[in-house]
Formats: structure tokens, C-alpha cells, sequence
């Protein structure tokens, strides 16, 4: 190994050039995953809560091998295992003591005294030292993801080192003027990671424009479900929700009416303003595909300067009829060589830069594993399709052995073309909630959900 | 592969087998059969009768005689004798989602269906026989003297398949109605409407009832079958049973004159009020009609309870009473009898990791349930668990509230069956389950023996989801005159 790493600190070993973490050695790699994941089980095991109770019911002491990890891995749902009617009546105690059991961390010491919101909820404890994520899945209900200062120095490194490998471009000596048709400022992951590292890689706020100036708030993320739910029945004052989440909510919806049009107009601007500059834009796939077909009608040209990025995500499904080559057409109109594109969920600090050959790969802090049906390991070679698990080595003060609702197809023999090593999978990556239904299977019994899709369909909206 | 079996459709009293040029396969997922029809796109018309006016040798004949004909099919349907009904049991068990036990007494019972009294007093209640057989004198309140007559239509049924029962009504309705009837099979339970229409057509070739039914298999949203099928000149009322998948696509087909009759899916709850908790034997008593709401057909049915609102603080002390309760209708899910309810065939994977997540939460959830057994959920804070749209394979979701009132706010139309223990409850809250969408109260009675699909059997005739099914299936024409003739 041409570097050293230490499995005492796995948070250190995102201080690496890229390069050089992509070049380490299948075995070496894999005895040093383990050996780390052993420590950090030894560590955790008895101070996180959830993962004691976890660990006392499956009757694990210690870790042999990565697999095992996995019966003991926390399912996406842990993270929001919380009544929904904690947040409805806000019951902050009652919140906190749940994220407690998520942590390392003692929250019962945290001061809670006038916190009327989830957004004041957050911030109290970023205060104590936590930093809190939300991610609203598939469900639509709240994720909440505990992390600490602890994990801030990592998180910021393996941050950088994933925007240099998707791009080419190196945040820590480039700085570029960058754009992401977004909020401000706010709790969920994306929003959260831009604002804590906006001076790291975009070298400040200044340079960091985003479409709205706002800050996207917590309690409307969490309460969604609920509001849109009693807005059907024309319910919402009977909610007895604070005026001001009411209005704010009412905004966010008049806001997103126009949203296609905003968003065409300030990218013009920016286009306009930013004419023979190196910049950096990130957005929803769908999005910019929007904007660079809306801009080639209009005969708009992207004049940047070499060496700008284009960051997508998101896929094109809600995009209906999107042309095979969507991908092609943005680079275009933006006048970039490739989109930048990574993979990973808001759960997981690492994340999985795509290489030159159309694979997300996996650096050594995040140990990727894949599971069938049953949720037992698949084998660690060849190509496997299944359910995606990681253990996140990044993770110091919470459990980092995580299972998502993504199915994604594994490559663990280290053989691509690109160079890098490490697994990594393909662009075909699918949500389990998705998938469910469509089988042309008819019943009687149906859900609430099922039920107002049914609804949506019969008076034309689905 | 596992083997193929030929599926035909059947077009009013012909059977049109797949052959070669003219074949396509369905199902044949995981381990299950795959199936070979004759490709329906090519058999647009075998499908659909034409004109409205073929429907006039159906309505020449008397409703008795339809009866009788039922009648005389009803004991044919045997699976123990009847091949092709032993047939369509073999392939409900495989792909549908009931167990062997539960799915041969369901089968079982589909002769019981087709009993002439109850066919009789099934439609005569409905619509009756008079308006199906003439036109009925409806006195002369003005000027005019006026005549009702139900006609029969041209009918597409989108049926279910969690339940055979399904197949066996559909025939009875299009028959009972004297109207045309083009049944569309699920994928879940492809052949029970075949071998009932196939068994009719043995029995009687001719006859107009025979010649008025057609079953077969498209894949729903298949828009080359559905924009031939779905227009008012072809259709005039599509019954069409929950399922989003198949339907999604018949929406944009929906036009004026078209008559969707929608039994959406449905979704059960049972309240229990604080009697239910009093004593020991209340408890017991609750238990028991709560699990026969919960565990009947193995929770797949409209009906089935799939969350029980109990009249009960969250104090630690009440919160005790309701797990003891739990604990109770756990066991006594597991008592159900096998012809009613069984354990789970495979494990439900998706439920499973719910209940493993919020096991870990025992602040919050009491659980005892896994998705084999079956089992209870208690909440012990406000609320319903969040993936209750999930719940399945026996499982119930006990959840406290300190006024059963708000319960209210959870019921909507799509909530179909409601339970009520004690009865002096049900009889209090019915009016207000009723006008917050609620289609049946109903007691919470345990299961009392052989005489339950008894029981069953007499809801037949009553409304369905809300509505009177065989009403709407109908055409009502008035007649006037002036009142002198």
C-alpha cells in the first residue's frame, strides 16, 4: 500500500488524494474495513442505544467478518421510527429522548426550553454539538440523521475529495462561482452539506447563488404529509398549526407554481452574467434538462469557460418522454465535455463519485455490501443485484452499518476500465418503494394511499 | 419454466383455444405458471357483442328461467369434481395470496352461491324480477300514466382476484341483470371465471345467458385492447374493483356515456369502546371478534381490520389493560379455525422490516406479531403506526384514543367495514360513521361456528360499498302514455 491508513481512524484516511485511496488493494482494503468496523462495533456497542438493544437481541458481542455487520445494520426505517404524532403535537422531550437512542452523544443534558419548532429543535442541538440531516425518502416522512462535530472534519474532507473525483476540478484550489436552483438554507441533507461547506468549496456565500434566498423549513417538511392530508378535506384549520407554517406553506406552493419559469429566467441571468467564466452549476436532472431545452428554442448559448462543472442528480423519471440522450443534450447547452455525477443517500457521509466509465465506485471508508431477498450478504465478487448496505466508517458518534431502499448492481471485481479500484455499481439503481405494485394483481382491500391514487385517477390527476 | 397452461376466451359460448400465430404468454413470475391465451388483440370482436340490440333474446327471457339455469350450474361447480374448477383452485393457490385451507373452504362455498332462493330473493330485492321481465305500471299521477323497466347492458367486469368469490358474483350479476358481460381476469386468480363460464357453456351452449358471457385475459392498459373495448358504442357500464395497476389506463377511455361503477379498495378499521377493557370476559369476548375481523381470509379482504381504535388512555396503568388485550387477540388470531385463517405462506419481507424497525421503539410500540403469525401492534402513543396502509398477514394495529369521535376523522370512503364492540356503541356511533363514509357497521361478533359463512351469505342483496352494484348494472327507461290508454 502506498499509503498508510490506520483502522483506529478511519475518519483520517479521507485526507488522502482520491487517487491514491482508489489505488489500495483489494485485501488490504477489506482486512482493514473489518478490523476498523470490529473497533467501531467495540466502541459503539453499548452507547448507542438503539444499537445495544439491536446487538443484545441478536446476541452479537463482537464482529468476525463484514457480513456479519449486517444483522445488526439499522434499516432506513430506524431513522424515522418515531410516532408521527411526536412531531404533530410537538413534543420536543419526546423527540429528543427518541434521537437520543440514535447517538453516542447524551441528549438528555440538551435545553429544550422554548422550543416551539422543529427548525428551533435543530438548531438547539446543533448548538450542543450535534449537526442534524433530514431526508424525507420515499415516504414523505422525516429521517432524521444524528451527526456530530465529531464527524465534521471527515465529513468535510471526504466532501471535497468526492467533488474534485466526480469533476476533475479541485475545490481546495479552485474556487468557482456556483449555482443551484435551490434554497438557501435549511435542514435537509443537500441544503445542509452546501451551507456547512460553502467557504470549503465555493469559497463563500457570495459565491454561492442559489434561486431562493429563503431557508426551507423543517416543520414543513415534516408536517407535509399531514397538512396535504387535511388540505384535501379542506381541513387544515382544524390542524392548529402555528399561521406562520400555514403561510409559509401557502408560499412554498405559489412559489413552486412558477418555479419552471424562475427557474428559466434566472439561469439566463446567470448565463448572461457569468459569460467566459469558469463555473460550477448543480441541479435536478430533470431540471436542467429543462432549462437547456427551454434555452436551445430561445437560441440561447452558454459561453463558460473551459473546465466548468455540471452536477446532475435525480434521474429523469418524473420527466416524461425524455430523449435517450438528455444527458448529452445538458453537457451541450451548457458547453461542458460531462455531466458530474455521484451516488449516495443523505444516511451516508461517503459518497461514490462516477467514473470515466459510467460506474459509481466506493472509497475505502464506505464498505458496500449487497443482499438478496432474504437480506443475507450476497457473495463479495463478481456482479451482484440487490439491496445496498453500507457500513459507514465516517461515522463516529452514531452506527454507520445502514440498509437503504435502493437496489443497485454490484461489480466487486475490481476491473474497471477507468482505473479505480474499489466495487462499484451501475447507473440502473431502483427504489424498493417503487417497485411495488404493477404486477396487474387486483384486490379488494387497498390502502388509504392506494386509495386516493385510485381517486387521483378517477377524476383525471393521476 | 415452469409448466404453461392454456388459458382460452371464451366469446359467448365458443372456446377459443391459443394456437400457433395467435398465442400470448402471461404471469410466470417466481416459481408460478405461465399462462398461454389467445393474443386478445386479435379478437376484438369475439370480445364485444356490437349492437345494443343483440341484447333483446336476453330480455325475452324470464327471469325465473335465468334463475333456474344458475341454479342447475351452481352444484356443477364442485372443484372436487369439476376439473376445470379444480384447475382454477390449483392456480388461485399458486398465485393468489390465500392459503390452501382458507382457499378451499372459499371454493366450497362458490356452489352455495348460485342457490335459487337466493338467487330470487338476491334480485327481486335488488331491482325486481317484474322490472326485468316487463314494464311495470307505475300509476297515472298526472296526465300521463307511466311504466319502469330494467334493461339489461352491455357490461365490462374488472374483477378482483384476492377472491374467487368474485369470479362466482360477477357471473351471477351479469346474468341475474340479463345483461351482456365481458369479464376481464386478474392475473392474481386467472381462471376461476373461466371455468365457470366454461362449465355454463357445457351445460347449456345456447342458451342467451351463455351467449352473453365472454371472459378473457389482457394486460391491463393495453391500449390497443382497451381503446377497442372502451367506447360507449361497445360498453355501457365497466365495473371495475380496486387495483390501480390494471385500471390506470382506462381513465383516459372514460367518456360520457360510459358508466364507471367503482369498488375501489377498501380499507377496514374496528372500534372498541372502554367496556371492551372492563373485565376479564369483555376482554376475552373483544378478543375474539376483533381477531375474526382481523384474521378472516387472512386479512386480504376489503373488510378485513387492519386497525382497531380502543377507547383508552396512554397512562402507563391503561396502556398495561391494552397490552394484556393485545396479548389476548394475538392468541386468539392464532385460535381461528384453518378454513378461515392460517399463518402466512411466505413472510411478508417489506412489513417484516417495518415491525423490525419500530421494535427497537418500545417507548412508543408494544409488538408482538411477525408476518407468518400474524399479531398485535400496540401504539402507546398517540396514532396510528405509519406504514398501517401495509399492514397484512394477520397483522392488527391496536392504537389508543381518549375520544372515540376522532376516530371519525379517520374514515372516509374508502373505509368500508367497521366493527363496533360493545354493541350499545355501534348502535350509538352508526349514524356518524355513516355520514363520515362509512359503508357497514357491523358487531363485533367472534366466530360462532359452522353457521358463519351463513352469515355471509345473507349480506348478499344488501348494498355493496355504498352502493346497490346490481341497480347501477341496470338500465331504468321509463314509459309514459297519455293517461287515457
Amino acid at each position: 500500500m502506498a499509503i498508510s491508513l490506520r483502522p483506529e481512524n478511519p475518519g483520517a484516511w479521507a485526507q488522502h488524494e482520491f487517487a491514491d485511496l482508489f489505488a489500495v488493494d483489494r485485501q488490504e482494503r477489506e482486512a482493514l474495513q473489518l478490523e476498523a468496523v470490529k473497533l467501531r462495533f467495540a466502541n459503539l456497542r453499548d452507547k448507542v442505544p438503539a444499537l445495544r438493544k439491536l446487538a443484545d437481541k441478536q446476541g452479537i458481542e463482537r464482529i468476525d467478518t463484514l457480513d456479519d455487520v449486517l444483522v445488526i445494520a439499522f434499516d432506513h426505517r430506524v431513522l424515522k421510527n418515531y410516532p408521527l404524532a411526536i412531531l404533530e403535537e410537538r413534543d420536543f422531550p419526546k423527540l429528543t429522548a427518541w434521537l437520543d437512542k440514535l447517538t453516542a452523544h447524551d441528549l438528555s443534558r440538551v435545553d429544550l426550553s422554548g422550543v416551539q419548532t422543529v427548525d428551533q429543535w435543530i438548531d438547539r442541538l446543533e448548538q450542543y454539538g450535534l449537526i442534524i440531516g433530514t431526508s424525507s425518502g420515499t415516504t414523505g416522512k422525516l429521517s432524521f440523521v444524528a451527526r456530530s462535530r465529531e464527524e465534521l472534519p471527515a465529513w468535510r474532507s471526504a466532501w471535497l475529495l468526492m467533488n474534485y473525483a466526480s469533476s476533475g476540478i479541485d475545490p481546495r484550489t479552485t474556487k468557482l462561482p456556483s449555482f443551484s436552483p435551490s434554497y438557501r438554507s435549511g435542514h435537509q441533507m443537500a441544503l445542509k452539506t452546501a451551507k456547512l461547506f460553502v467557504y470549503d468549496v465555493h469559497g463563500g456565500p457570495q459565491n454561492h447563488h442559489t434561486l431562493y434566498d429563503a431557508h426551507m423549513s423543517a416543520d414543513l417538511l415534516a408536517l407535509s404529509g399531514k397538512m396535504q392530508a387535511a388540505e384535501e378535506k379542506g381541513d387544515v384549520a382544524r390542524l392548529g398549526l402555528d399561521p406562520v407554517l400555514v403561510e409559509q406553506r401557502r408560499q412554498m406552493i405559489e412559489t413552486a407554481r412558477h418555479r419552471d419559469r424562475d427557474v428559466q429566467a434566472w439561469f439566463e441571468k446567470l448565463i448572461h452574467e457569468f459569460k467566459g467564466q469558469q463555473v460550477r452549476i448543480g441541479g435536478l436532472s430533470a431540471e436542467l434538462f429543462k432549462v437547456a431545452k427551454a434555452g436551445a428554442e430561445k437560441g440561447y448559448k452558454c459561453e463558460f469557460a473551459p473546465g466548468s462543472i455540471v452536477t446532475t442528480g435525480g434521474g429523469m423519471k418524473k420527466y416524461k418522454d425524455a430523449p435517450d440522450n438528455w444527458q448529452e443534450i445538458i453537457a451541450a447547452f451548457f458547453g461542458v465535455e460531462k455531466l458530474s455525477s455521484v451516488y449516495g443517500f443523505s444516511e451516508s457521509i461517503g459518497h461514490c463519485p462516477m467514473c470515466s466509465h459510467g460506474y459509481y465506485h466506493f472509497l475505502p471508508y464506505t464498505v458496500a455490501m449487497v443482499l438478496d431477498a432474504d437480506g443475507q450478504a450476497l457473495p463479495r465478487e463478481g456482479v451482484q443485484t440487490g439491496r445496498m448496505a453500507i457500513f459507514d466508517l465516517l461515522a463516529e458518534s452514531y452506527w454507520g452499518a445502514f440498509i437503504s431502499g435502493d437496489e443497485v448492481t454490484m461489480h466487486f471485481d475490481e476491473d474497471c476500465g477507468c482505473g479505480w479500484r474499489g466495487p462499484r455499481i451501475g447507473t440502473a439503481i431502483r427504489r424498493y418503494a417503487e417497485m411495488e405494485g404493477g404486477d396487474d394483481k387486483i384486490t379488494c382491500s387497498g390502502s388509504a394511499k392506494a386509495y386516493d391514487e385510485f381517486m387521483d385517477f378517477v377524476m383525471g390527476d393521476g | 419454466m415452469a409448466d404453461v397452461i392454456d388459458v382460452p376466451i371464451l366469446s359467448r359460448g365458443r372456446v377459443i383455444m391459443p394456437s400457433e400465430g395467435d398465442s400470448v404468454l402471461f404471469g410466470g413470475r417466481a416459481n408460478e405458471s405461465v399462462f398461454r391465451g389467445p393474443d386478445p388483440r386479435n379478437h376484438i370482436d369475439d370480445l364485444l357483442l356490437g349492437s345494443a340490440r343483440k341484447l333483446a333474446d336476453l330480455q325475452k327471457i324470464p327471469i325465473d328461467e335465468i334463475i333456474d339455469l344458475l341454479a342447475e350450474l351452481g352444484p356443477r361447480l364442485s372443484r372436487h369434481t369439476n376439473p376445470y374448477m379444480g384447475r382454477a383452485f390449483e392456480l388461485a393457490l399458486q398465485v393468489g395470496g390465500l392459503t390452501e385451507t382458507v382457499l378451499a373452504d372459499v371454493y366450497d362455498q362458490l356452489p352455495n352461491m348460485f342457490n335459487r332462493r337466493k338467487l330470487d330473493q338476491t334480485i327481486d330485492k335488488n331491482v325486481g324480477k317484474a322490472y326485468l321481465d316487463g314494464w311495470v305500471e307505475k300509476g297515472a299521477p298526472g296526465r300521463s300514466r307511466i311504466r319502469v323497466r330494467a334493461v339489461g347492458t352491455r357490461q365490462l367486469h374488472i374483477t378482483a382476484g384476492n377472491v374467487p368469490v368474485v369470479a362466482a358474483s360477477t357471473v351471477i350479476r351479469a346474468a341475474l341483470t340479463k345483461s351482456d358481460c365481458l369479464i376481464k381476469s386478474p392475473s392474481n386468480d386467472p381462471l376461476t371465471a373461466n371455468a365457470i363460464v366454461r362449465t355454463l357453456i357445457e351445460l347449456a351452449p345456447d342458451h342467451p345467458v351463455t351467449r352473453h358471457l365472454a371472459v378473457a385475459y389482457w394486460k391491463g392498459g393495453d391500449d390497443i385492447v382497451e381503446q377497442q373495448v372502451l367506447r360507449p358504442t361497445r360498453i355501457d357500464k365497466i365495473t371495475a374493483w380496486g387495483g390501480m395497476a390494471s385500471m390506470q389506463h382506462i381513465q383516459k377511455h372514460l367518456v360520457p356515456g360510459l358508466d364507471l361503477i367503482a369498488l375501489n379498495p377498501k380499507f377496514s378499521i374496528s372500534i372498541l369502546g372502554k367496556e371492551a377493557l372492563e373485565s376479564e370476559a369483555a376482554m376475552l369476548e373483544a378478543a375474539g371478534g376483533l381477531a375474526m375481523n382481523v384474521g378472516h381470509l387472512n386479512q386480504t379482504a376489503c373488510a378485513s381490520t387492519r386497525i382497531a381504535y380502543v377507547e383508552c388512555g396512554t397512562d402507563d396503568a391503561s396502556i398495561a389493560r391494552l397490552i394484556a388485550f393485545g396479548e389476548m387477540v394475538y392468541d386468539q388470531i392464532q385460535a381461528l379455525p384453518a378454513n378461515l385463517s392460517t399463518p402466512a405462506r411466505v413472510p411478508d419481507r417489506e412489513l417484516q422490516a417495518e415491525l423490525d424497525a419500530i421494535e427497537s421503539e418500545d417507548d412508543f410500540y408494544w409488538l408482538k406479531a411477525d408476518t407468518i403469525a400474524g399479531g398485535v401492534i400496540v401504539s402507546r402513543y398517540k396514532g396510528k403506526v405509519d406504514f398501517s396502509d401495509h399492514l397484512n398477514n394477520r397483522i392488527v394495529n391496536l392504537v389508543p384514543v381518549a375520544d372515540l369521535e376522532d376516530v371519525l376523522d379517520f374514515c372516509g370512503d374508502h373505509t368500508q367495514s367497521v366493527p363496533v364492540y360493545p354493541e350499545s356503541l355501534r348502535a350509538e356511533l352508526r349514524d356518524t360513521l355513516a355520514i363520515s363514509g362509512v359503508q357497514r357497521v357491523l358487531p363485533m361478533a367472534p366466530y360462532r361456528g359452522e353457521n358463519w359463512w351463513d352469515d355471509v351469505q345473507a349480506h348478499t342483496g344488501l348494498p355493496h360499498d355504498g352502493i346497490e352494484p346490481d341497480r347501477r348494472m341496470v338500465r331504468w327507461v321509463t314509459d309514459e302514455s297519455v293517461a287515457s290508454s
